[in-house]
């Protein structure tokens, strides 16, 4: 069973401890998880409870005091940029593109890790490049100013420069905050969709409803610990909820599909009183 | 990007037309087929091929220098501090250059060949320091890196005030680098290009190579290492090849400031952001843009000649003003997320 479970993990964290500088407390505190192998799990939990951070820890980006991280069992610290970039791709929560940026041109830019030196894309990358945009519904839109784009086709586009990249693991930081609701339906169903060829995305995600109705897996962390994991109808109840967000609610499946509300009318809270 | 190919035989064409009519027009104006032949069958006896080849191609090839030098470097600037009014002649690169040569020769008395050295130690010194003291005065609360600007300028003062100084201190010496200091382009220099020419050579081609890398690392830190840059090496690489280079210009010709602000401006808007595209772009233009300069300069206020350097510090001048205006004090303020 414990081998069985291990071999569908493609991405672990083993009693990870991670601060952002040498003065300042931990904010994952021996923290072990495991994300399953083409499956979209999400991380939810409320602010500052490490979300963020566990992905910077996998990328690299901040030293751990303890612990490592382990892709199909073999550990992550010390290999090379390039490297990691081919097997595991990242999306911050804030993303930045300068002015006179094209699409064609920041895809193009997702699949530095693949190209020598001197070299550019090949044939097969163009390929994978049309590939990616028309994923992500921007097909023919190369030639389009990143900046003169809207905030829906923006996300999509740092999507398809995620795509780009061709890694089997994608790793991404709140990708549809601060999108109108249509867009985070569309990006997490496209998200959702992307596990079904081949690759395990791991998502930080503020909205446990949409949590409850795009994630096949949910890992829900509070001050750096882990407070459940598991699929997502099994982990997200009303004891989690109680325990990793401090409020009641009312967990509930709809034709199949979980939903979770607070348990108080509104007008009746004790905060309101 | 076949519209880029157009722009950019059209940027050559530039270049070449400036080239020419930078050899070709002056106190007196030579034929275009004079250069032609003073190229392939040059007669000593000839006055005009005589001021082609040791007086105006010296010339037009410094000018060429300096201006792709500072223009490359100023794009890479402008992207990796994503700061507009970057340039090497802004963040203290050429003012540490030029008090460094100044010092070198007052106080060691190095020949020219060594000025060259002394001019990159004086280039790092003057961009690191003005990096530290922005850091001192709070770059992490100024998201338009205003204090980077305002750290660059005021050093940039106190190393020209500090080299004028040393210039006023020794008569004997200061005149032959008065006209140096300036900015000044001009034949007599010419055994300089042919001493520091390489340096600036080697710095564009790190540019050049760099150029992906260098595009992503403007996306953000964690961004480019995520598409897997070594984000710290391809900068400090980077912005060493800047140095090195735009110091290398200086010790050629002395400060000729603003082609470094202004070229990168006007290519970024028709060749992008994308290093791979504005490089060669910047380079093109910045040489034609200081081969015009120089033409101006020789030209304008005939019989006066006035320094290249002068010449950009007017334009240079104004442009910044524009900048200033459109970045810090603009409704929108765009692009400085």
């Amino acid at each position: 069973m414990e081998i069985g479970k291990r071999d569908r993990c493609v991405l672990a964290s083993h009693d990870l401890t991670v601060s952002y500088g040498p003065d300042s407390r931990p904010v994952l505190h021996a923290l072990s998880v495991a994300f399953a192998r083409e499956r979209f799990t999400a991380l939810v939990g409320p602010n500052g409870c490490g979300k963020s951070t566990l992905l910077k820890a996998i990328m690299g980006f901040l030293k751990p005091w303890a612990g490592r991280v382990t892709l199909d069992g073999a550990p992550l610290v010390g290999m090379p940029r390039r490297e990691l970039a081919r097997r595991i791709a990242y999306l911050p929560q804030e993303n930045f593109c300068p002015d006179h940026i094209r699409l064609g041109e920041l895809v193009e830019l997702g699949g530095y890790a693949r190209y020598a030196m001197f070299g550019g894309p090949s044939d097969a990358d163009r390929r994978l490049f049309e590939a990616a945009l028309a994923t992500v519904g921007l097909d023919g839109m190369g030639s389009v100013r990143v900046s003169a784009m809207s905030g829906g086709q923006r996300q999509r586009a740092w999507l398809a420069m995620v795509l780009a990249q061709d890694a089997d693991t994608i790793l991404l930081d709140e990708p549809v905050n601060h999108l109108d609701l249509k867009y985070q339906y569309q990006i997490l169903d496209l998200v959702h969709t992307l596990t079904r060829r081949g690759k395990t995305v791991v998502a930080v995600l503020h909205d446990l409803n949409l949590t409850a109705a795009f994630a096949d897996a949910v890992v829900m962390l509070k001050d750096g610990a882990v407070v459940a994991e598991g699929p997502t109808a099994e982990a997200v109840t009303t004891e989690t909820v109680r325990r990793v967000f401090d409020f009641e609610a009312d967990v509930f499946e709809r034709d199949g599909r979980l939903v979770c509300l607070p348990l108080n009318r509104p007008g009746a809270s004790d905060i309101a009183a | 990007m076949s519209q880029r190919s157009f722009l950019m035989a059209g940027g050559l064409c530039v270049l070449l037309v400036a080239l020419a009519a930078n050899l070709s027009l002056g106190s007196t104006d030579i034929p275009l087929s004079s250069i032609f032949d003073a190229v392939v069958a040059f007669d000593g006896d000839s006055y005009d091929h005589f001021i082609l080849l040791y007086q105006r191609l010296p010339r037009a090839m410094i000018a060429m220098f300096v201006g792709a030098v500072m223009a490359c470097g100023g794009a890479v600037l402008q992207g990796l501090t994503r700061n507009p009014l970057a340039s090497p002649a802004i963040l203290g690169i050429s003012s540490g250059a030029t008090l460094f040569v100044i010092a070198s020769v007052f106080f060691l008395a190095l020949p020219p060949a060594w000025q060259g050295a002394a001019a990159v130690a004086g280039g790092l010194l003057g961009f690191a320091s003005c990096l530290l003291v922005a850091r001192l005065t709070g770059m992490s609360r100024d998201p338009r890196g205003l204090s980077l600007i305002l750290s660059g300028a005021v050093l940039s003062m106190l190393y020209t005030s500090i080299a004028n100084a040393l210039m006023l201190a020794s008569p004997s010496q200061r005149t032959d680098f008065l006209s140096w200091m300036s900015g000044n382009i001009n034949h007599v220099y010419a055994d300089r290009l042919y001493d520091f020419w390489w340096l600036g050579a080697a710095g564009l081609a790190v540019m050049f190579v760099l150029a992906r890398p260098l595009t992503l690392v403007t996306l953000g830190r964690d961004k480019a290492a995520s598409a897997g840059v070594d984000v710290r090496r391809v900068t400090l690489t980077a912005l060493g090849a800047v140095v090195v280079s735009a110091s290398a210009a200086v010790a050629i010709c002395g400060p000729v400031g603003f082609v470094g602000l202004i070229v990168p401006h006007v290519v970024r808007p028709f060749f992008g952001a994308g290093f791979g595209a504005s490089l060669p772009a910047n380079a093109v233009l910045g040489a034609a843009v200081c081969l015009l300069a120089d033409l101006a300069a020789r030209t304008a206020f005939a019989p006066y000649v006035l320094h290249t350097g002068v010449m950009m510090d007017l334009l240079g001048g104004l442009v910044f003003a524009v900048i200033v205006k459109r970045t810090y004090l603009g409704a929108g303020a765009r692009g400085m997320a």
